[in-house]
């Protein structure tokens, strides 16, 4: 239903911006241009050329493009199914493949110009849609609809029952998260820009949470539905020398979890309590959730004179949010902190919380001479956040206990970063870079309980930064940028603190027909404070080529390779006994993809189409903490049938495996066939 | 780090002098502009350049050549390539500016004499891409040859621009447990803004200034009664590898309970000489025995992980 919502609001707003249009207005500007440039006497060669091919522009509605649709077989996965849905979940049926046409109207009646795509669709897991429409200095209307599959259920996760042979991932779920995002900008191109946008971003489904008492954890069913719908307009002044954005927004949020359970639920701990088996017989919970925030956002650009840019943001936020939760639960229960068992339990809580965030933000770039560019800016983020919560638990002992409480906490957090930086154009093939930052911040967090804890932390760093691209001849670019910086105070044990950062790429045409591109980044973090003492390294490398002798007329190959290594070392205490332990991870991976096409010469019922043949796909060999195989092989075939017909083929094989996990791993192949047609 | 507050002073010393100087000479830069140069109109170019103004006319910037208020009507090519008088007469490609060869400054230069004013910029000191000289035309081909398209539209496409450059991102996108960008469900521009942005690695905000992840994950955006400081206080990429992970829902680590005890580490923090503060969030709250399995996926029971409307312990 979505997408038929979507494109009969885009209908509607089209149809409500032609019929405020004049007739008067009709000739677009755009539309007339090329009549109008035609004849004129400075080009006799290409009058000659192009007259006899189109003596007189069209003027009705033309239309192109594309459609595509087929099936697709699986052949069952091998392994475990709940592996593949979560990485992969791609199934078998009737397929919308791709839709992608484009109107365009000489006349500009409704539109100039039009466009809808569509991709995915059929019982897909990520199906898109989007559209467009747009009238030269008139309006600019755009459409995107997405209906995502968001499925984890990955055995290995969260399963405390897996000693007792029982697989449940207790952390899973089956979502379809479905996100609009609509936006209509009137008058593009003049100075004066009225716009306003829609976008929703919802997610319901079903999965499996804990539900938590005290001495046990409950493995139940769950349905999730949230939903946030923002609401946005503004305007856009923008003139020679500045330009100035001012929108006004809000959004709306609410979540609706349920959990519920009617059987008997033994839980994840089998062993008796002083001497009594604790378990769930019945259970519900619901969550009420409703949110609401407003926002304001300002920003500009200038250049007042010409050797001086400025740039500035104000954006102010305010969301909170509206709680209501309510559970019972029978069963054989008990709290701990009153070794009291009882049958049943009530809890009823309500809470509110609000987030104020301000951010500002100011920046220049000057150019005092003709080879230097200095790059100041300036930015700070507050977050000053208050929550409370009432809730009272009423426990069906003799006599009945009652639980309540009046809670209240806040999170503070304040941020801000001052930069500097000098580019230097040493001549017209090398650019060096030099700079600054200065990142200082304050945070605070207090949560209530039966201990008042509060954790605060401060954070303090200079960052030295520096660059350089270097551009011997056109066809080669070589670029560097590192960063090397000093902590003071961070907020976290694995933040980033005294730490060196590097990147480089490269990109080289050897030929005209083949390109080749180089990455390196390289990060070495440390802390070593005592009690931290954090290590960690990571650095990639990866190299890619383009190759298309003749344009790609006959074949042309296109692949990466890649490697990974990160290495992360910090200490820590184990919990039931105190005792130092290290949490080392380490990973090691390589990645590479490869994709040949070749151009194969035209059948004889179609000698101008080439029959298109593809081949390749991709893999991931990964060794340290989690040792992985994924591989994505695929080939994929094109043939003309006629014309404007074209027949479609695919294959594909998806093999992952896991060294420690064998029962994750899963294989299974994909067909798809089909037919595109064009016009 | 004794010698950190002496730094700051000194570099923002050098800053107040180099703002100081750069000011000065920025006054005495305004160089005068060339007079009366000679154009000769878009339909001269076209005698010998049909393919590309042929191209040129399906493309937005065809506008120019029409637009009374640009004042470049006819002039369109020459708008961005310079007066080309001298370069009809020579026919030497010496004698005409090609944005594509010259400095990546110099050809945003041209770009920004139009766009630079407009809300697209906002954040272009920030963004890496100015800094690293990426300019503009090494993504948007103005002519919109070949069947490129000025501004790259659909996921696939924009995916393919950005991968042929950012090749270790693109290898981490092969990994089992990524963001749908293989399967061009999602392309790099709904969570990276490539004009710049004021997040961290130009990521998109939401609502103003939002962590632009929660755009599509509404869920975890709250307030919540109870915040789990990370969250909002360094982001999601405390805990996950957005880009791709070989560890189950792109986990920085191999499993959930070394992603909590590497900060609820049971270690106080002993602060060092010229350390300020100290850190959040090390002491765990109970003593939970690890080898137990029940045990070992923390987030089976603290399930609110990224904050709660309910409980002060993310229980529920």
């Amino acid at each position: 239903m979505k997408p038929l919502v979507v494109l009969f609001g885009m209908a509607i707003f089209t149809g409500v911006m032609t019929a405020q249009n004049p007739p008067a207005q009709a000739p677009a500007p755009t539309a007339a241009a090329p009549a109008d440039t035609t004849p004129a006497p400075a080009a006799p060669a290409a009058e000659e050329k192009s007259a006899p091919a189109s003596p007189v522009p069209s003027t009705e509605l033309s239309v192109s493009g594309s459609v595509e649709a087929g099936y697709r077989w699986q052949t069952g996965v091998g392994g475990s199914e709940a592996t593949y849905r979560s990485f992969v979940n791609l199934g078998s049926g009737p397929k919308l493949l791709g839709a992608d046409f484009t109107f365009t109207d000489p006349k500009s009646r409704w539109f100039d110009r039009a466009t809808v795509r569509a991709y995915s669709w059929g019982d897909e897991p990520y199906g898109t849609l989007h559209a467009d429409a747009s009238k030269s200095r008139v309006y600019d209307l755009r459409g995107d609809y997405r209906d995502i599959t968001y499925y984890n259920n990955l055995p290995s996760y969260a399963d405390p029952l897996l000693s007792r042979g029982i697989v449940l991932d207790e952390q899973s779920f089956d979502l379809r998260r479905k996100l609009t995002n609509i936006s209509l900008d009137i008058l593009p191109g003049n100075w004066f820009i009225p716009y306003l946008a829609f976008e929703r971003d919802s997610g319901a489904g079903t999965g499996v949470t804990a539900f938590v008492t005290n001495g046990n954890e409950y493995p139940v069913p769950t349905t999730l539905y949230d939903a946030t719908a923002l609401y946005r307009g503004g305007v856009r002044f923008e003139l020679r020398h500045f330009h100035v954005t001012l929108e006004e927004g809000g959004t709306t949020y609410k979540n609706d979890q349920t959990l519920y359970d009617t059987q008997k639920n033994a839980g994840n701990v089998s062993t008796p309590v002083l001497g009594q088996t604790l378990s769930l017989s019945n259970m519900m919970a619901a969550y009420g959730i409703r949110g609401s925030s407003a926002y304001t956002k300002g920003l500009f650009t200038a250049n007042p004179v010409s050797w001086l840019d400025l740039y500035g943001q104000f954006l102010y936020s305010q969301p909170n949010a509206d709680v209501h939760y309510q559970d019972s639960a029978t069963g054989s229960l008990y709290l701990q902190s009153q070794v009291l068992f009882y049958t049943s339990q009530q809890t009823l809580i309500n809470a509110a919380a609000k987030l104020p965030h301000t951010t500002g933000s100011f920046g220049a770039e000057v150019r005092p001479l003709k080879r230097v560019r200095i790059l100041e800016s300036w930015l700070t983020d507050r977050m000053h956040g208050a929550s409370s919560q009432m809730s009272n638990q009423v426990l069906n002992t003799t006599p009945t206990t009652q639980i309540a409480a009046l809670l209240a906490s806040s999170l503070v957090a304040n941020y801000s970063q001052q930069e500097i930086q000098l580019l230097f154009d040493v001549n017209k093939k090398l650019t060096l870079r030099g700079g600054y930052r200065y990142v200082w911040g304050d945070a605070n967090s207090v949560v209530p309980g039966g201990l008042q804890m509060v954790s605060q932390g401060e954070l303090r760093r200079n960052v030295g930064l520096g660059g350089l691209v270097f551009r011997p001849w056109h066809k080669l670019t070589l670029s560097g940028d590192a960063e090397v910086a000093s902590s003071s105070g961070v907020y976290f044990r694995t933040s980033l603190y005294n730490y060196q950062k590097v990147r480089a790429k490269g990109r080289y045409q050897v030929v005209n027909s083949l390109n080749l591109a180089v990455d390196f980044t390289m990060l070495n973090n440390q802390n070593p404070s005592p009690g931290i003492n954090f290590d960690a390294k990571a650095n990639q490398e990866s190299i890619s080529l383009f190759w298309a002798p003749g344009a790609g007329k006959h074949w042309e190959l296109q692949g990466s390779y890649g490697h990974s290594y990160l290495r992360s070392n910090i200490g820590y205490l184990a919990p039931q006994d105190l005792s130092p332990q290290a949490s080392l991870y380490t990973d090691n991976s390589h990645t590479a993809t490869a994709l040949l096409t070749m151009n194969l010469p035209g059948v004889k019922w179609a000698p101008h189409s080439p029959v298109k043949v593809t081949a390749g796909g991709s893999f991931v060999l990964s060794s340290g903490s989690r040792p992985t195989s994924y591989y994505q092989p695929e080939a994929k075939a094109s043939v003309p049938l006629v014309k404007n017909v074209t027949w479609v083929s695919e294959w594909r094989y998806y093999g992952y495996g896991e060294a420690f996990y064998l029962y994750e791993g899963f294989r299974t192949h994909l067909v798809t066939t089909g037919l595109r047609f064009t016009r | 780090m004794r010698n950190t507050n002496e730094l700051t002073k000194m570099a923002r010393l050098i800053q107040t002098v180099v703002w100081m100087g750069a000011a000065g000479m920025g006054m005495a830069h305004l160089a005068a502009q060339d007079v009366a140069p000679p154009y000769v109109g878009s339909q001269v170019c076209q005698a010998c350049h049909e393919d590309i103004y042929n191209a040129f006319q399906k493309s937005p910037h065809h506008v120019v050549d029409s637009d009374q208020k640009r004042g470049w009507v006819n002039k369109a090519c020459e708008s961005c390539h310079g007066p080309a008088q001298k370069h009809t007469e020579t026919v030497s490609a010496e004698d005409i500016r090609n944005p594509a060869k010259i400095t990546a400054v110099a050809a945003d230069k041209v770009c920004l004499t139009c766009h630079l004013n407009q809300p697209t910029h906002v954040g272009r000191i920030e963004s890496s891409h100015a800094r690293d000289q990426v300019s503009c035309v090494g993504c948007h081909p103005v002519h919109a040859e070949s069947g490129q398209k000025l501004v790259t539209r659909t996921p696939v496409a924009i995916n393919e621009k950005c991968a042929s450059c950012h090749v270790n991102v693109w290898a981490a996108f092969q990994k089992p447990a990524h963001h749908k960008l293989p399967e061009g469900a999602m392309s790099c521009v709904d969570c990276h803004n490539p004009h710049g942005s004021i997040s961290n690695a130009m990521t998109q905000t939401f609502a103003a200034n939002d962590r632009g992840c929660v755009g599509c994950h509404g869920d975890k955006r709250g307030p919540f009664t109870f915040e789990h400081a990370p969250v909002r206080f360094e982001g999601c990429g405390s805990c996950h590898e957005p880009h791709g992970s070989v560890n189950p829902r792109m986990l920085i680590r191999q499993e959930v309970r070394f992603v909590c005890l590497e900060c609820h580490a049971n270690l106080p923090t002993v602060p060092v000489a010229g350390a300020v503060g100290g850190v959040v969030g090390v002491v765990p709250p109970s003593f939970h025995n690890l080898n137990s399995p029940r045990y070992q996926n923390c987030t089976v029971c603290h399930q609110k992980i990224h904050g709660s409307y309910v409980d002060r312990s993310l229980l529920k």
